[in-house]
């Protein structure tokens, strides 16, 4: 009585519980001796198999914009910060300029028809060019107005751009590699 | 970034950190790629199936228990990935079988066939799919009965006898080609 093709298998992968009943036969049965040892090299072939490298980067055809970070990182959101307080404070200087220029406008409006209404952006827009013509900062005195030179001006705009563009460049940076 | 553990990367890219995955990603590209290669016998195949692992795997990073080692883990997704890629071409034993006599018939492919990991490459790819997992997880990621019936979610019968009709036919095949 010969070993089953399973008891051989299931010796060589460790899974027999009757190891020693199986070792003890192998032992005095050359057929099955054979056997096994044929099935051994199978294995052996089988796992010779070499691992090979992938022709092209998984890492680099995989995609992270799935995962963008969760929380942005504490240098991109200072610059976030910085740059919505000054977009506010422009708006807060910029505030009465406006107001100024457009209150007179707002107060004298009623309802006109489309040839009074045409006839008024004609005039306005005249009125307009007279007016920026000859148009003049108001002075406000709870402003402290500064001098700047024209050196330090162009430095300003320079420092904002490249602020920009850095911040930009963070929002931007896993959609631009 | 190299020096951090699996570990470290998989907890970083829980927070979300992206690069922190990819670092995995490349970690393990290599032996994910051929598991699915060997399972598939197609390279652009294995590399798309690759690629969808690392994807499901990030899926289910919560789900994965960081006590234990990211590699034996994503070379079980992978495996299950190609299996469900398989079985969703339906691919059977009997199409194998046609394309391998095909292929035996071009002259490239018979240099080819000369190497000796293409021979088993070529016996694999013959096997039915079912087999061919049960294979790869049994010969190269070295789980136990047990654990492949687990895996797969089939009873430890079908294991042991899907395990054992494959080598009889890698066998035949490569005693076949031997001659």
């Amino acid at each position: 009585m010969h070993l089953t093709d399973e008891q051989l298998n299931e010796y060589l992968d460790d899974e027999a519980d009757d190891r020693i009943l199986i070792e003890t036969h192998i032992a005095a049965c050359m057929d099955c001796a054979a056997r096994l040892s044929a099935l051994q090299a199978l294995f052996a072939e089988i796992e010779s198999l070499p691992e090979v490298e992938p022709p092209h980067s998984i890492a680099a055809r995989f995609s992270p914009s799935r995962s963008l970070p969760a929380a942005l990182p504490r240098s991109l959101t200072l610059t976030v910060i910085l740059q919505a307080a000054l977009a506010a404070a422009t708006i807060i200087i910029a505030a009465p300029f406006v107001l100024q220029f457009i209150s007179p406008r707002l107060s004298n409006l009623s309802a006109p028809s489309f040839t009074e209404m045409f006839i008024q952006v004609q005039t306005q827009w005249a009125m307009l060019l007279d007016a920026l013509s000859t148009f003049h900062l108001p002075t406000l005195p709870e402003i402290p107005m500064l001098e700047f030179s024209s050196i330090f001006m162009l430095l300003a705009v320079v420092g904002a751009s490249l602020l920009w563009l850095v911040g930009n460049g963070l929002l931007l940076r896993n959609q631009i590699k | 970034m190299s020096v951090l553990s699996d570990r470290d990367l998989i907890q970083r890219a829980r927070r979300g950190d992206a690069d922190a995955f990819g670092e995995l990603v490349t970690r393990h590209q290599v032996s994910v790629f051929n598991v699915c290669y060997r399972i598939l016998h197609e390279r652009t195949e294995a590399e798309d199936m690759a690629q969808e692992t690392f994807l499901r795997a990030h899926d289910r990073l919560d789900q994965f228990d960081d006590e234990r080692p990211f590699g034996p883990w994503i070379r079980r997704v992978a495996a299950n990935v190609c299996l469900n890629h398989l079985e969703s071409q339906r691919v059977t034993a009997q199409l194998d079988e046609e394309r391998d006599a095909d292929e035996s018939q071009r002259p490239e492919t018979q240099a080819e066939v000369r190497e000796q990991s293409e021979q088993i490459r070529g016996a694999l790819a013959a096997l039915p799919a079912q087999y061919r997992v049960v294979v790869e997880l049994r010969h190269f990621q070295e789980l136990s009965y047990d654990e492949i019936a687990a895996e797969l979610n089939i009873p430890l019968s079908d294991v042991k006898s899907h395990l054992f009709r494959a080598r009889k036919l890698l066998a035949e095949k490569l005693h076949a080609l031997d001659r």
